[in-house]
C-alpha cells in the first residue's frame, strides 16, 4: 500500500495530511507554524506519521502547499493553496462548484469544476478587512477569546454597522462604539458581518455557484458561518475537517502522482 | 431691517426649490422623448449643449447627493463589486452604482445619456466617459483645453502661444457642434447659442460678484455649505435664464445682508478658505465642527474650479460668439485647473482683502486632482506667510475613510492655535 | 559632440553587457547623467509616459527619463499627501536627495496625480518645470496642428535652457537617430516574442531601460552590438505558458518580479516603459520635423490607459497585442493606487473574460520586495492551465 502525503505551511498554522491508494485520510496533524518555518513542515509531517503508525518510507510522493510550500524541503513538488484547496473541496463535497477559503491573513474566492480544477479565482490583497485577523483585532479589543467570538455575536438583537474597512481601525471603532454605550454582541455581529461582506464581494468576482464549501480556520467561527448563510440565502458546506482542505488537496495531488508513475494497466485496474 | 427679513436666506431656498425641479425634469425627461448629455463641472459646454436642447446631467452632482443623502455606501458597493478599486474616485463609482440600477437616485431617476461631453481638466473624466461609451454605445467627446504650463506662465488674447491654444478649441468646438447636430437632429442656430452666452454672462457676473461679497465682514455666506448650493445652480442651470437670475436674486440678498451687517454665524470670531472638495459624507456635521469655535468660510477653491472657473466673471462678447466661446471655454477651464494645481499666490493675495485668519486644505482620498498637490501648497503657504493653517484628510464620498474623532480632534487643536495667535497679536497692540 | 557615458562596453560579450546595463538602470545615483554634466552637457528630465525626446536631443541636451526608484520618499513624503501612487514621490525624491540633477523638468497631465508633478516640482526648484500638454483629444481634425505648435513652444523653452537654437535640420538629425532606436527595440521585442528563450524578461527590459538614461546614438551602437549575440544564443525552447503582462506604463514593477514571473512563463509581450516606444513606424524626416513628430505621436503610435483615442479602444489593443503575440494568457497589473490602470482592469477583465482568456489582475509597487502575490496566480494560472 503506497501513501501520499499534503503538507499545508500557512502563516499561523501547518497542518499535514496523509492519505491512502483509496484517497482515504489515514492520518492528519496541525501545529503552530512558529518562526521557523521548514521545521513546522517537518514536525507536521512527523507528527502525521506517528499518529497513523507509519513509516516515512511508505509515503510515496509529498506535495507542499500554503504560504511556505517552498519550505516544504522534503516535498517531491509544491502546488499553491488556491489549486488545492480547490481539489480539496470537491473531494470532501462532491457538488462544490465554489469555494470561499478564509485564512488567517487572506481570503480567497474559487471556483472550481466537477474534478476540483480551477476555473477561476480572486484574492484579497490588500489588507487583512475581510480575513481573520479582523476578528481578531476585534477580538482583543472586546478582550473576548477568539473562540467564543461566533456565539457571543448570534445573541446581537441590533447589529452596529462597521463601516471600517481597515484592520488597523477596526479595533478603534469598535472601542468607540462601546464608548456609544452600544452591546458587545451587537458591536461582534456587525464585524462579522462586515468581514462577510467583503468576501462576498470576492466571491461575486468569480460568480456564486452552488455548492458553496467554506474552508479555512475561519470555518470554526458559527457566527461567519451563520452571517454567510444567511446573507447567501442558502447554506454552504463546512466540515469539521476545513482546516484541512489544502493538506487534503495537496495530498490529493500527490495520489495522482503515484498512480500515474505506475502502468495504464495497473491504473484501470485499481479504478475498476 | 433684521435676520428674519425675507430676503435672507432666500437663494438658499430658492435654490433648494429649483434644485428639487431640476431632477424633476430629469426624471421626466426620457418620457418626454427629451435627450440627456452628461457633462462635468468644469467645462460643462451648457453654452452649445443647451443650444440644442439637450438636458444637461452631472454626474459629479448626483454622486455627491448620494453622499449628502447618506445612501453613497450602496451605490460604492455596487461599483466596487463590478471591479472597480477602492482606491478610485468616489464619483465615478457611485455614478456606476447608478447607472447599473437603471438611474436610481434619492432625488429621481437620472436618465440614460445621448452623449458625454467632457474636458481634460480632470482625467478622471476621460476614464469615466470611456465606461458610458462601453456601457451604452453613445458618443463621447473629448474638449481638449490646454492649461497653463507653469505658474503665473498663463497666456492672454493676443500671444500667439494663447492663439495656438484657442485655435485648437475652437476646432473642437466646431467639431462638437457637427456631432450634436448629429445626435439631436437639429441644425445649430447661432442666435439660440447667442441667447444662451447671453445667460451665461449674466450669470458669470453675477456670480463673481456674489465671491467679491464675502469680503464683508461678517462674511454673508458660507463658502462651503451656501457654496454647494450656489455650485449646484451655477452648473445646473448655466445658459438660462432661471439660472441667471437666481444669481442676481443672490447678489442682492447678499448686499443687503453685507450693508447690514448681517452674517452667517451668531458670532464670527475666524475667517477661513477651504481648499479641497467638502466632506459630503459627514456634510453638516463636518462645517458644524467649524462653526462651533465661531470659524466661518469666506472663501473656498471649490467655488472656482467646481464653477468651471466661472469665477473669474469671464463675459462673452456676443458679436462674435463662436472665437469668444472658444476664448471663454480657455479662459475659464485653464482657470479651474490653475484653482488645483497653481492656486498658491491665489491664496497669499486673498488673505488681505478677505481678512483671512486660517487655510483649511482637505485633501480627500479618491480625487488626486485636487489632492496631491495641497501638502506642498500648504508648505509654500506656510514659508511665506505666517497665517495658521490645518491640514486634514477624509473623502468626499466614502464614509469608510472618514473618521470624525480624528477630523474634530485635528479642527479643535486648529482653533485653540488661532486663539493663541488671536491673543498673542492682542497682546503685542 | 555627445561623450561616450557607459565605460567600455564595446568588447564585452552579451552576458556582461546586460549585467552592466542592470546596474546602470538600477543605480540611483545616475552616473551616466553625473558624468555627462560634467563634460558641460545640459540634462532635460521627463516623467513618464511618453515625451519627445527628439527635441532636447536636437538641442544638445540630454533627455532622462525620471520614473521612480526603489528608494525611499522621506523628503517628498512632506510634499505629498496619502493615496497616491509611489512613482511620484520616488521621482521628485530622486531630484530633492541630489540623485539626479536636472536643468529643466517636463511632465505632461497623464493622470490627475501626474499633473500637479509640475507644480510641486516648480516650487521646489528654480530651474523650469513645465507642462507639456500632449493632445487629449487625439480624434480632432485640428490635433496635429496643435501638437505641431506646442512642440514649437516646448522647443523655444528648450532653447533658452540649452542656449542653443535648434534648426530643422538639427531635428532631422535627432529625428533619424532615434528612428534608429525605435526599430532596434521594436527588433529587441521581436526576439522576445519569437523567441522568448533566448530573451527572457528581466535581461530585454535592463537593454531597453538604460536608453533613457545614455545618448540615444551610444543606445544604439549597445543594441547593434548585443541583438545579433543574442540571436545567436544557445538556448533551448521549454514548455512555458506564453503571457503578455499590461501595467507597466508608468511605475515600473520591481526587476525581480519580472524575474519571478519569468520563472513560471515566458513573458512575451507587455507594456513596460512603453513611452519609448511609442512610436511604433520611423518618423517621416523630411517636411516639417516638428508636425512629423506630432502627427506620428498620433497616428503611428501604440496605446496606453492614459491615452484616449477613438480609434484605439484599450481593451481592443490588449486582445490585438495578446493575439499578435501568440500568448494563451495575460496577467493584468496596477501599480497601487494607480488610478488609470486600475480603472483600465475593469474593461480588460470584462473583455477577456468575453474572448474566453485567461488572466489574472494584480497590483504591484515599485519598491515591493516580496511577491508571493503574485508567483502564486501565477503558479495557480500554470497548474491548471486553460479556464473554462
Amino acid at each position: 500500500m503506497a501513501y501520499a502525503a499534503g503538507v499545508d505551511v500557512g502563516s499561523t498554522q501547518t497542518k499535514a495530511v496523509v492519505l491512502n491508494e483509496r484517497r482515504e485520510i489515514v492520518s492528519r496533524a496541525l501545529i503552530d507554524t512558529g518562526a521557523n518555518v521548514v521545521l513546522a513542515a517537518e514536525n507536521a509531517f512527523a507528527e502525521a506519521m506517528r499518529s497513523g503508525d507509519l513509516r516515512d518510507e511508505e509515503v510515496e510522493y509529498i506535495v507542499g502547499t500554503g504560504y511556505g510550500r517552498y519550505r516544504v524541503t522534503f516535498g517531491d513538488t509544491q502546488i499553491t493553496e488556491i489549486s488545492c484547496h480547490g481539489r480539496g473541496a470537491v473531494h470532501m463535497f462532491p457538488n462544490t462548484r465554489t469555494v470561499v477559503d478564509m485564512g488567517g491573513q487572506d481570503t480567497k474566492a474559487i471556483r472550481v469544476n466537477p474534478t476540483g480544477e480551477v476555473l477561476d479565482f480572486c484574492m484579497n490583497d490588500k489588507c487583512a478587512a475581510g480575513t481573520g485577523r479582523f476578528l481578531g483585532a476585534a477580538a482583543s479589543a472586546l478582550e473576548i477569546p477568539l473562540g467564543e467570538l461566533g456565539q457571543v455575536a448570534l445573541r446581537a438583537e441590533k447589529p452596529v454597522k462597521i463601516s471600517t474597512t481597515c484592520t488597523v481601525f477596526a479595533e478603534s471603532e469598535v472601542v468607540s462604539w462601546l464608548g456609544k454605550g452600544k452591546k458587545i454582541e451587537d458591536i461582534l455581529l456587525g464585524v462579522h458581518q462586515s468581514i462577510v461582506s467583503r468576501s462576498l464581494g470576492l466571491m461575486r468576482r468569480v460568480g456564486i455557484e452552488r455548492e458553496v464549501t467554506f474552508t479555512g480556520g475561519v470555518t470554526r467561527n458559527i457566527g461567519v458561518v451563520t452571517v454567510l448563510n444567511s446573507m447567501l440565502g442558502f447554506s454552504v458546506n463546512v466540515s469539521e475537517e476545513s482546516h484541512y482542505m489544502g493538506a487534503l488537496g495537496a495530498a490529493l495531488f500527490a495520489m495522482d502522482r503515484i498512480q500515474a508513475r505506475r502502468s495504464p494497466a495497473e491504473v484501470v485496474a485499481e479504478k475498476g | 431691517m433684521t435676520d428674519t427679513d425675507p430676503i435672507v436666506g432666500r437663494g438658499a431656498k430658492e435654490g433648494a426649490q429649483l434644485f428639487r425641479e431640476w431632477f424633476q425634469t430629469l426624471t421626466e425627461a426620457p418620457q418626454r422623448g427629451e435627450q440627456a448629455a452628461y457633462v462635468f463641472v468644469m467645462g460643462s459646454l451648457a453654452e452649445v449643449l443647451r443650444a440644442f436642447d439637450f438636458h444637461t446631467v452631472f454626474p459629479e452632482i448626483n454622486s455627491l447627493q448620494t453622499a449628502v443623502r447618506r445612501v453613497a455606501h450602496t451605490y460604492l458597493s455596487t461599483a466596487e463589486d463590478y471591479g472597480y478599486s477602492p482606491d478610485i474616485c468616489g464619483y465615478v463609482k457611485a455614478d456606476l452604482g447608478m447607472q447599473l440600477r437603471g438611474g436610481e437616485h434619492p432625488m429621481g431617476r437620472i436618465p440614460k445619456p445621448t452623449l458625454a461631453v467632457y474636458t481634460n481638466a480632470c482625467n478622471t473624466y476621460v476614464k469615466w466617459a470611456e465606461i458610458w461609451e462601453r456601457l451604452y454605445h453613445i458618443p463621447i467627446f473629448t474638449l481638449d483645453v490646454p492649461g497653463s504650463r507653469a505658474a503665473g506662465a498663463q497666456t492672454w488674447p493676443g500671444h500667439p502661444d494663447f492663439e495656438n491654444d484657442k485655435r485648437y478649441v475652437a476646432a473642437q468646438l466646431r467639431e462638437l457642434i457637427e456631432l450634436c447636430e448629429q445626435v439631436s437632429g437639429k441644425k445649430f442656430d447661432i442666435d439660440r447659442l447667442r441667447e444662451v452666452m447671453g445667460h451665461a454672462n449674466a450669470m458669470s457676473r453675477a456670480w463673481k460678484r456674489v465671491l467679491e461679497l464675502n469680503q464683508s465682514k461678517p462674511a454673508v455666506f458660507n463658502a462651503v455649505t451656501d457654496g454647494t448650493v450656489y455650485l449646484g445652480m451655477s452648473n445646473g442651470f448655466r445658459g438660462t435664464a432661471a439660472g441667471s437670475q437666481y444669481f442676481e436674486r443672490v447678489v442682492e440678498e447678499m448686499e443687503y445682508k453685507a450693508a447690514h451687517g448681517l452674517g452667517t454665524l451668531h458670532e464670527e470670531k475666524y475667517r477661513l478658505i477651504f481648499v479641497g472638495v467638502p466632506c459630503y459624507p459627514i456634510f453638516r456635521r463636518f462645517s458644524e465642527m467649524f462653526a462651533e469655535w465661531g470659524g466661518s468660510f469666506v472663501s473656498s477653491t471649490y467655488l472656482w474650479f467646481a464653477s468651471g472657473g466661472t469665477d473669474l466673471g469671464y463675459e462673452y462678447d456676443l458679436s462674435r460668439p463662436l472665437d469668444s466661446l472658444a476664448e471663454g471655454v480657455l479662459i475659464n477651464v485653464r482657470h479651474a485647473m490653475d484653482s488645483m494645481f497653481f492656486q498658491d499666490q491665489t491664496l497669499i493675495d486673498m488673505v488681505g482683502p478677505y481678512g483671512v485668519d486660517g487655510v483649511v486644505y482637505h485633501p480627500i482620498k479618491s480625487c488626486r486632482t485636487v489632492s496631491t498637490g495641497l501638502a506642498d501648497n500648504r508648505r509654500r503657504l506656510l514659508e511665506t506667510t505666517d497665517i495658521g493653517s490645518l491640514f486634514i484628510e477624509s473623502d468626499h464620498m466614502d464614509k469608510r475613510v472618514v473618521s470624525e474623532a480624528q477630523l474634530k480632534n485635528r479642527i479643535d487643536a486648529f482653533f485653540e492655535g488661532l486663539a493663541t495667535r488671536k491673543q498673542l497679536a492682542a497682546a503685542r497692540g | 559632440m555627445a561623450p561616450q557615458l557607459l565605460d567600455n562596453w564595446a568588447s564585452r560579450p552579451v552576458d556582461e553587457l546586460i549585467l552592466l546595463c542592470r546596474e546602470l538602470v538600477e543605480d540611483t545615483d545616475f552616473p551616466t547623467v553625473k558624468r555627462w554634466r560634467a563634460a558641460g552637457g545640459k540634462v532635460v528630465g521627463h516623467f513618464q509616459v511618453y515625451f519627445p525626446e527628439e527635441i532636447a536631443h536636437a538641442a544638445g541636451c540630454l533627455p532622462v527619463k525620471m520614473r521612480g526608484a526603489p528608494i525611499e520618499a522621506r523628503r517628498a513624503e512632506a510634499r505629498f499627501g496619502s493615496y497616491l501612487c509611489s512613482i511620484l514621490k520616488t521621482s521628485l525624491e530622486l531630484a530633492l536627495g541630489d540623485h539626479v540633477a536636472l536643468d529643466m523638468f517636463v511632465s505632461h497631465p497623464i493622470c490627475d496625480a501626474a499633473r500637479n508633478l509640475a507644480a510641486v516640482w516648480g516650487r521646489n526648484f528654480s530651474y523650469p518645470c513645465q507642462i507639456l500638454y500632449l493632445p487629449q483629444n487625439a480624434n480632432s481634425r485640428h490635433s496635429a496642428t496643435y501638437l505641431r505648435d506646442e512642440y514649437d513652444r516646448l522647443k523655444r523653452e528648450i532653447e533658452k535652457v540649452a542656449e542653443h537654437t535648434v534648426s530643422d535640420d538639427d531635428l532631422r538629425r535627432s529625428i533619424a537617430i532615434f528612428n534608429e532606436n525605435r526599430r532596434y527595440l521594436h527588433q529587441l521585442y521581436a526576439i522576445k516574442r519569437e523567441t522568448p528563450w533566448l530573451l527572457p524578461a528581466d535581461e530585454a527590459y535592463v537593454l531597453m531601460a538604460v536608453g533613457g538614461l545614455i545618448p540615444r546614438e551610444e543606445h544604439n551602437e549597445l543594441l547593434k552590438a548585443a541583438l545579433p549575440q543574442i540571436e545567436a544564443r544557445l538556448a533551448k525552447p521549454q514548455d512555458r505558458i506564453r503571457v503578455v503582462f499590461e501595467g507597466g506604463f508608468c511605475e515600473q514593477p520591481p526587476l525581480d518580479m519580472l524575474r519571478a514571473i519569468a520563472q513560471s512563463c515566458y513573458l512575451v509581450d507587455d507594456d513596460l516603459l512603453i513611452g519609448l516606444r511609442w512610436i511604433t513606424q520611423d518618423v517621416a524626416t523630411e517636411g516639417d520635423p516638428l508636425f512629423n513628430l506630432a502627427q506620428a505621436y498620433l497616428e503611428k503610435s501604440t496605446y496606453s490607459p492614459v491615452q484616449h483615442d477613438l480609434r484605439k479602444p484599450k481593451e481592443e489593443m490588449l486582445l490585438r497585442r495578446i493575439r499578435a503575440a501568440k500568448a494563451s494568457a495575460a496577467i493584468i497589473t496596477a501599480a497601487k493606487m494607480c488610478e488609470p490602470g486600475l480603472d483600465e482592469q475593469v474593461a480588460y477583465s470584462k473583455a477577456l473574460d468575453a474572448a474566453g482568456i485567461p488572466y489574472f489582475v494584480s497590483e504591484f509597487e515599485e519598491s515591493m520586495t516580496s511577491f508571493d502575490h503574485v508567483q502564486i496566480q501565477l503558479e495557480t494560472f500554470v497548474e491548471n492551465l486553460l479556464f473554462a
